[in-house]
């Protein structure tokens, strides 16, 4: 995985890629209980916007070697999911990601609260647990969560599940 | 009325998952390849590789 993390550190330096920050199961993993995930997701914010924005970085695996599967990058055997930042919401979770250190190699990582909103926004089944989760095991600030709620009109889908969990 | 020994088990199960929660970063991700051994034989799917960190 450091490799993986170094990769993506170049691709960054070398203007590949504007900025990214590791979404998805891993990112959970960083703040909750530990998830079967099987891809490294990484959130990007492309150099260049337009259509197709996973050329320049599949040009790159290309050149250094690395094996590209339909829907991943394996780098030194292990997977890689570059995501384009689909909206705003993650698209802002990029922008002000938070640092994590794996062994002596540094990455960005979403922060929880984004990580919250954006599983709250997705909306399906896994989702919801990951938020109950998050929630429950994550120090997330809640102030922050319901700024970021509130921006991104997320707010009442919140209230809704809070009810829930709190009638169970 | 809620069962008191129920209430107790999932009481104690939060109690694990934030213990988890705290681990280190780099022992969750061992934890992750071991629950990716775990499962292979049962979710047989070649996209699923076991990382080889």
């Amino acid at each position: 995985m450091e490799k993986a993390l170094r990769v993506i550190q170049e691709i960054t330096r070398q203007g590949i890629i504007k900025a990214y920050a590791i979404g998805g199961g891993i990112a959970a993993t960083y703040y909750i209980e530990p998830l079967l995930t099987y891809d490294l997701d990484i959130f990007f914010i492309p150099a260049k916007e337009g259509l197709d924005v996973l050329t320049p970085i599949y040009d790159y695996a290309r050149e250094h070697g690395f094996d590209i599967q339909p829907e991943s990058i394996l780098i030194e055997g292990f997977p890689v999911q570059f995501i384009p930042a689909y909206n705003d919401i993650v698209r802002e979770a990029v922008e002000k990601a938070a640092t994590l250190k794996y062994h002596e190699v540094e990455a960005r990582v979403v922060t929880a609260e984004y990580l919250a909103a954006i599983a709250l926004e997705t909306g399906r089944a896994k989702d919801r647990e990951r938020v109950i989760r998050l929630l429950e095991e994550a120090e997330i600030d809640r102030a922050v969560l319901r700024k970021i709620l509130k921006a991104f009109g997320l707010s009442e889908k919140f209230k809704k599940l809070e009810k829930r969990i709190n009638e169970e | 009325m809620k069962n008191r020994a129920a209430e107790e088990i999932f009481r104690k199960k939060r109690r694990r998952r934030r213990r988890l929660a705290n681990l280190p970063f780099e022992r969750k991700i061992e934890i992750v390849v071991e629950l990716q051994k775990m499962a292979s034989p049962i979710r047989k799917d070649p996209r699923h590789v076991i990382w080889p960190i």
